[in-house]
């Protein structure tokens, strides 16, 4: 695999207007897959060194979704510091797949220990696990955040392109998906209509499904969505006890969160030996009965302190 | 959680202390929110209680050793709330005053840290007390505007102003009203509850039961005179405003649910079985024997002893309002008593399923050995003997006046009986609880 070095984090909104310039219509996939028969990802990752996260937006990161402003990066403020560098990766011309209406299926993060906002964060991303989806072909993006020389954060997002057919890799079946039993009640989410913008404005992340009902209708939604990464870092904040500073976390798109919604929360803690070793937290729309996400939270092994 | 109790197991009761005894209590009936008080501010119903108990007990002019109240609905203003009511008060000026704050308990907690300082020698006399406004609530600007409020007063120049001023938006003047809504997990303390009553399969029929006992209690309280040493009239009120002496069982089942919809048959609560915000003031008046004797003032109780609990609700391990559930044997176990040692309890109707969730909780004697602790089931609570003059269903709760109130009426009922012991428990918002026990003088 070769390496890209950037001089710095590409800006989202520059990759999402030469993204929607390029996709017009649709994918450079559709010659792609046609054509040749098998697609495959760049042989590459994209690095960029000497991030430093900036007190001021991890300060407004932490209010919105509810996290003490302390000098800890929560989770998903790594992941919106460390993700445009993954970004860059799908915005290549040899990508095969469009970024622009790609579907996010899956995250899964190992935050190996605290990160404080002062560390120099050094971060590489790459695509891997190219595969068919029954409803098109899905992609991992995987991002590494290393500090002090070792990786404190390591995520993988999963992608889907609905509709993109690539011959040549194997084929996932449709699971036949157990119909959905809500879980006990904890928690409300009053999410208002502007939740995407508000998000938006703290991760950077313009993507126009969560903007407004005309950039989303545009894309194939009937209205705005919340951002996914929102709905983790939440789920992250709230299913995890304080003090833990080292963790695991998953969790799995089901439908759409459309604004504004009221998402019915269950977290579910799970000790071991009377400690707290993890939470499941599902996310539904109680008036549909339809889940919206389930994800989970394990606490990893502490790491010596060197 | 396995076992809360151990960290706490090596309390032991003081057995130096000097006693604290409750002198008597006095409060104004309680309103529903939006009626008689729907104008008068914590402020004022606060000092009210406070006069009362003055001209009740001789006061006018005295310094008392420390006062301490508390509001939860609070305006950022009122942060001497006590204070200030108390110079608002014929008491002497240079009485000292603070305020606490825990939600539903800070009434009981007022009692039980001012009792404490009474127990140290450090007081002589004290007032404790709490009132609530759920009509004269405090109403914020949004957190935009207050964001730009404040960075507009830090702005030196006329280009740094204006560029603060250009990120106001118009829902940004959109105000900020207080909600009953628990600020971790967006749910009102009904929903929460419903979630405890269902999981412990409380029926509609004993929560309307519940509900209609307090009303005839509270009813049979005031019409044998139980409150005419307790209760002063304000604003042209005489008695508790949401009380229904003639409610009936039939009436209480025909209300339809309010909380817990989203659990379909399983909802049984009605704004019948549960408290409705409520206005009003309450306040006691503690002191050490010696005190009471030099001034010749009645000695109604003894405040024994006192813990306080706390529960995980955010991430789902207890109920909101199960707190009080947890502190009671801790309490129990260092004062070597049982539920058989108590000739009345009040536990703070909430909602009847609060009462109901935490009675049942007692009697499992699985959760009592896994949650609590214990070897088996702490024990059932004889319901004779539970809330005989009427609790918050029927009298309102305005959160911070309730630990007054009851505390007041469980000394009276204990000097009435002359002998015995009492116990109080009370929920509070956060997942937080306290439990209290008083017991007779010696006659």
């Amino acid at each position: 695999m070769s390496e890209v070095v950037l001089d710095s984090v590409p800006s989202l909104p520059s990759l999402y207007r030469s993204a929607l310039i390029g996709s017009v219509p649709l994918p450079r996939m559709g010659r792609r897959t046609k054509g040749a028969g098998t697609a495959d990802l760049p042989a590459v990752r994209h690095s960029v060194s000497g991030i430093k996260a900036s007190v001021g937006e991890l300060t407004r990161f932490q209010q919105l979704i509810g996290a003490p402003v302390h000098d800890l990066l929560p989770s998903g403020f790594v992941h919106t510091i460390a993700f445009p560098v993954a970004m860059s990766v799908m915005a290549r011309k040899d990508f095969p797949l469009p970024l622009l209406g790609m579907i996010h299926l899956r995250n899964s993060v190992e935050h190996r220990r605290a990160i404080h906002f002062s560390e120099i964060l050094d971060v590489s991303a790459w695509a891997e696990n190219l595969r068919q989806h029954h409803a098109g072909t899905q992609v991992d993006l995987v991002t590494e955040v290393t500090a002090q020389g070792e990786v404190a954060w390591i995520g993988r997002s999963t992608y889907l392109a609905k509709g993109a057919r690539i011959t040549g890799t194997p084929t996932e079946s449709k699971e036949g998906r157990e119909p959905f039993v809500a879980p006990p009640l904890t928690a409300i989410w009053d999410l208002p209509g502007s939740a995407g913008r508000s998000y938006a404005a703290v991760s950077g992340d313009y993507n126009p499904i969560h903007l407004n009902a005309l950039t989303a209708k545009a894309l194939g939604m009937r209205r705005t969505i919340a951002h996914g990464m929102y709905l983790a870092s939440r789920m992250v904040q709230e299913g995890t006890p304080a003090g833990v500073e080292s963790f695991a976390w998953t969790i799995d798109f089901r439908s759409p969160v459309l604004l504004p919604a009221r998402v019915s929360i269950a977290i579910e803690p799970h000790d071991e030996a009377g400690v707290w070793h993890s939470s499941i937290i599902t996310g539904w729309n109680a008036r549909k009965g339809r889940e919206h996400f389930t994800g989970s939270v394990t606490r990893l092994p502490v790491r010596p302190f060197r | 959680m396995v076992d809360q109790a151990a960290g706490q197991r090596n309390a032991q009761p003081s057995t130096s202390a000097r006693n604290a005894v409750v002198i008597g209590g006095n409060r104004i009936p309680f309103a529903r929110s939006g009626g008689a008080y729907a104008y008068s501010s914590n402020q004022d119903m606060l000092t009210a209680a406070f006069d009362g108990l003055v001209a009740r007990f001789g006061l006018q002019g005295e310094r008392i050793g420390e006062v301490a109240a508390g509001a939860v609905l609070k305006h950022s203003r009122d942060f001497n709330l006590t204070r200030e009511a108390v110079l608002g008060s014929a008491l002497a000026a240079d009485t000292p005053a603070y305020d606490v704050q825990q939600a539903c308990a800070t009434g009981l907690e007022t009692v039980i840290g001012l009792a404490n300082k009474i127990k140290l020698g450090q007081i002589e006399s004290a007032i404790a007390g709490g009132v609530d406004s759920a009509s004269d609530a405090p109403i914020a600007v949004s957190e935009g505007l207050r964001r730009i409020l404040l960075d507009l007063s830090r702005a030196k120049t006329t280009p740094q102003k204006l560029s603060v001023l250009s990120r106001l938006r118009p829902k940004d003047l959109a105000p900020n009203a207080p909600t009953t809504g628990e600020p971790r997990t967006g749910l009102s303390m009904g929903e929460h509850q419903a979630i405890t009553t269902s999981q412990w399969k409380i029926t509609r029929e004993a929560q309307d039961e519940l509900a209609f006992n307090s009303h005839h209690n509270l009813a049979g309280a005031y019409e044998r005179g139980f409150f005419s040493d307790l209760v002063t009239p304000y604003r042209g009120v005489t008695k508790d405003a949401n009380l229904r002496a003639d409610t009936s069982l039939e009436k209480l089942a025909k209300l339809k649910p309010v909380f817990g919809k989203s659990l379909g048959d399983g909802a049984t609560m009605t704004a019948g079985n549960s408290t409705p915000l409520t206005d009003g003031a309450a306040a006691v008046l503690l002191g050490s024997e010696d005190y009471a004797r030099r001034n010749t003032l009645p000695m109604l109780a003894n405040v024994v002893d006192a813990e306080a609990a706390a529960v995980d609700f955010v991430h789902g391990a207890e109920g909101l309002l199960m707190a009080p559930v947890y502190a009671m044997p801790r309490m129990l176990a260092r004062n070597g008593l049982t539920f058989d040692d108590f000739d009345f309890f009040e536990i703070h109707e909430a909602f009847a399923g609060t009462v109901l969730s935490s009675l049942a909780a007692w009697e499992n004697e699985d959760f009592c050995r896994n949650k609590l602790g214990l070897d088996g089931a702490l024990g059932t609570v004889d319901r004779s003997k539970l809330n005989v003059n009427g609790s918050s269903l029927a009298a309102g709760h305005p959160f911070a006046a309730t630990g007054g109130r009851i505390v007041a009426a469980l000394a009276k009922a204990l000097a009435e009986k002359g002998s015995g012991r009492g116990l109080i428990s009370v929920c509070a918002a956060g997942g937080q609880g306290v439990v209290a026990i008083l017991e007779a003088r010696e006659q």
